[in-house]
């Protein structure tokens, strides 16, 4: 089997993140655009981890301890207002929340 | 530097910081607590100041830095000098008592937490304003002085009046503070320095006019110097306490401290202006209290006429007399709008001298506390206005400056007018309404700081001065006094000796006559109107709602045809009414969805141009 390298990674990040791409584009549960968002952002700290590793240096895995704890922290507070806006408005639908519109 | 003198310093100035946070967090409920907690504070603050005014002399400071911009260093620091170490404990003390006093006065109110929180912050304004050694720490106190005045003249926020009072007494201060920053940059750009000590050093003999010019507006604006004095009287609306902070040791105080202390900064052009239009603020609004019904409104007209006399020293080149009658004024101003607190608590929150009368009888602790005061305030020889007023005069005529000396004249003379007029309607013959019939002597908490601070010190504080503070802070006024031959045939004691005959006696003889009407009005109904000074505030209105509200509209008319016209519309709304035409679906739909794609469409493009460029 062929060694990998970084254009490996590279591609499968760029896969994630256009998985998590349509998802947000076409899913319409905000629980699951939430999610793909997430994937979104994996993807984003997997190209660090392997620009870290073939570059040989440690700036970019630093970086993504970082990214993971406030990710961590970002998803208190979005599942928190996704709660939220299930008690006042009865429905996580995106296509129902259209209120910004007027 | 000694720790120990640091450390007083430290005390003095965060202590009050401490009370007001302590009380605005947790003693918001506890109103009676909180009024006795900051009171206890105001007076471990007075005592500690007097430490310091005993305990040393000379000069010293306390500095650290806390940022360096390349060449320019921005700091932290004490400048404790003769005047300084005064206003401290004039501060500290006359606010001590006032503190005292609005434990009574503010008795039946539910905001008392508040209340008392804001007299803490006020006084942690004030004492920085006093201890700075540079001019950024003084502009930082002098905002917050401005913000906890605001706080207080709001006191009562929902009614109308106060509301209103406290945002024109804020606007005003803030056209005033625009120069002074103004001037605070021009010193850093022509001395690199904002330390005192340092500035004083690289001035020189000769300073450019507008250094002093832009730091006067500060002053114009906090110390209600003509044109910028029309927040003053308006500022009544607050609770009658926080009047007699303001009016008496506080606020306007820092405009004329803060001048003093800058006073080699001020080029002859502007010392000339700030000598003419101070005497004539003090004629003008002298006159203008004979024709107040309101009592605090008359006391506010009285104070502008001493901050213009204060004015008037600092022009004449005289800063030492003008913070030593910013002292006396302290005390016997203070007395005043007390006693007038006092009263109106005793007649049952009526503010109208025309419905008083006869409460020499009913009130008599506060009568007498009040009369001294009032004689202080009119210069009767040896009472503590006389001795610093007189020497202003004397200065004025010692200096040749005829008009100026005309002015304080005709200012010294209305005052002993509006003066004796006070007393006779609020005091003397018989009562004029239901409340003034049935008042009442105030509780102990306020007659103790209307007797220490009336009849000791606004009676005593001349006497007393030269054992109360030591001979370093005096030193210089003493210097000043001999310079211009004090005597009893010195033209100012004929002038201030031949007001105070006509005036008090003329007025008790003038309003003796009529009940319930002010003898003015009735006689020159014009002149009365014309005193009302309600002109002032006129021509304010007609250049902001005429000239200015029209280059306002004019300068909005050009912010919505350019930037909301030209390039909101017609740019960045044209291209997408058209893309969103051409495509045949709008673009605005409110789908979370759709905003998601048309990001990603951008993104992409904005990639796509990157690259390929």
């Amino acid at each position: 089997m062929e060694h990998t390298t970084l254009a490996h990674h590279l591609l499968l990040a760029g896969l994630l993140f256009a998985l998590g791409l349509t998802g947000v584009l076409v899913r319409r549960n905000l629980l699951v655009v939430y999610m793909c968002l997430e994937l979104m952002l994996t993807a984003a700290t997997l190209a660090l981890v392997a620009f870290s590793r073939f570059n040989r240096t440690m700036d970019g895995a630093i970086f993504v301890f970082f990214i993971i704890t406030v990710a961590a922290a970002e998803v208190a507070v979005g599942l928190a207002l996704i709660v939220a806006l299930y008690r006042r408005r009865g429905s996580v639908k995106s296509d129902e929340l259209t209120t910004l519109r007027d | 530097m000694s720790p120990d003198f640091a450390s007083l310093v430290h005390w003095i100035l965060f202590l009050p910081l401490g009370a007001a946070v302590f009380s605005a967090l947790f003693l918001r409920r506890a109103g009676g607590f909180a009024a006795w907690f900051s009171t206890a504070t105001a007076f471990t603050i007075a005592g500690l100041s007097l430490k310091l005014l005993l305990q040393s002399s000379g000069d010293v400071t306390w500095h650290v830095e806390l940022a360096k911009l390349g060449e320019i260093s921005l700091g932290f620091g004490y400048l404790i000098d003769a005047n300084a170490r005064l206003m401290l404990f004039v501060v500290s003390f006359v606010a001590a008592w006032i503190h005292l006093f609005s434990v009574g006065y503010m008795h039946e109110d539910a905001a008392r937490g508040r209340f008392f929180a804001g007299l803490s912050i006020f006084m942690f304004s004030i004492l920085g304003i006093v201890v700075a050694d540079n001019l950024l720490m003084t502009f930082i106190f002098w905002e917050l002085v401005g913000f906890s005045s605001y706080m207080l003249i709001a006191h009562y926020f929902d009614k109308d009046f106060a509301a209103a009072a406290s945002k024109k007494a804020f606007i005003t201060n803030r056209i005033g503070d625009l120069g002074f920053i103004l001037g605070i940059a021009l010193c850093l750009h022509l001395y690199g320095t904002l330390d005192f000590v340092a500035l004083k050093a690289a001035a020189g003999p000769v300073v450019p006019v507008a250094v002093g010019a832009l730091l006067m507006c500060g002053f114009l604006g906090k110390s209600a110097q003509f044109p910028l004095h029309v927040w003053l009287t308006d500022a009544m609306a607050g609770p009658t306490p926080v009047s007699a902070l303001i009016h008496a040791a506080t606020m306007v105080a820092a405009g004329v401290y803060f001048m003093a202390r800058v006073s080699f900064l001020l080029a002859p052009e502007v010392l000339q202006w700030m000598a003419i239009s101070g005497a004539g603020m003090a004629a003008l609004a002298g006159l203008c209290a004979l024709a107040q019904t309101d009592i605090k409104k008359s006391l506010a007209y009285s104070t502008l006429a001493h901050l213009g006399i204060m004015g008037c020293a600092l022009g004449l080149g005289h800063p030492e007399l003008a913070v030593l009658h910013m002292a006396m004024h302290a005390f016997f101003k203070a007395t005043l709008f007390l006693g007038a607190g006092s009263v109106i608590h005793g007649c049952h929150h009526e503010q109208d001298m025309l419905k008083m009368g006869g409460l020499l009888k009913k009130m008599p602790l506060t009568a007498a506390t009040f009369i001294a005061a009032t004689l202080s305030n009119c210069a009767v020889p040896f009472f503590a206005g006389w001795y610093s007023k007189d020497a202003i005069l004397e200065a004025a005529w010692h200096g040749h400056h005829v008009a100026v000396f005309a002015f304080l004249a005709l200012a010294a003379l209305a005052t002993c007018l509006y003066s004796g007029r006070m007393i006779r309607l609020v005091f003397l013959g018989e009562a004029n309404s239901e409340a003034a019939e049935h008042a009442h002597e105030s509780p102990w908490t306020m007659t103790l700081p209307i007797s220490v601070l009336g009849l000791v010190f606004a009676v005593g504080a001349g006497f007393a001065a030269h054992y109360l503070i030591p001979a370093s802070s005096l030193q210089v006024v003493h210097e000043s006094l001999a310079d211009m031959h004090f005597s009893l045939t010195a033209p100012s004691t004929i002038v201030g000796l031949l007001a105070l005959a006509l005036g008090l006696g003329g007025a008790l003889k003038f309003y003796g006559a009529a009940r319930g009407a002010d003898a003015l009005q009735a006689v020159s109904p014009r002149t009365y109107a014309l005193l009302e000074h309600r002109w002032m505030d006129g021509l304010y209105r007609w250049w902001i709602d005429g000239p200015q509200r029209r280059l306002a509209e004019f300068i909005a008319f050009l912010d919505l045809l350019l930037i909301n016209g030209v390039a909101v519309r017609w740019i960045a709304g044209g291209a997408t009414a058209a893309l969103g035409h051409l495509t045949g679906r709008t673009f605005h739909d409110g789908k979370t969805r759709g905003y998601a794609f048309w990001i990603v469409v951008g993104s992409l493009l904005l990639a796509w141009y990157l690259l390929a460029r």
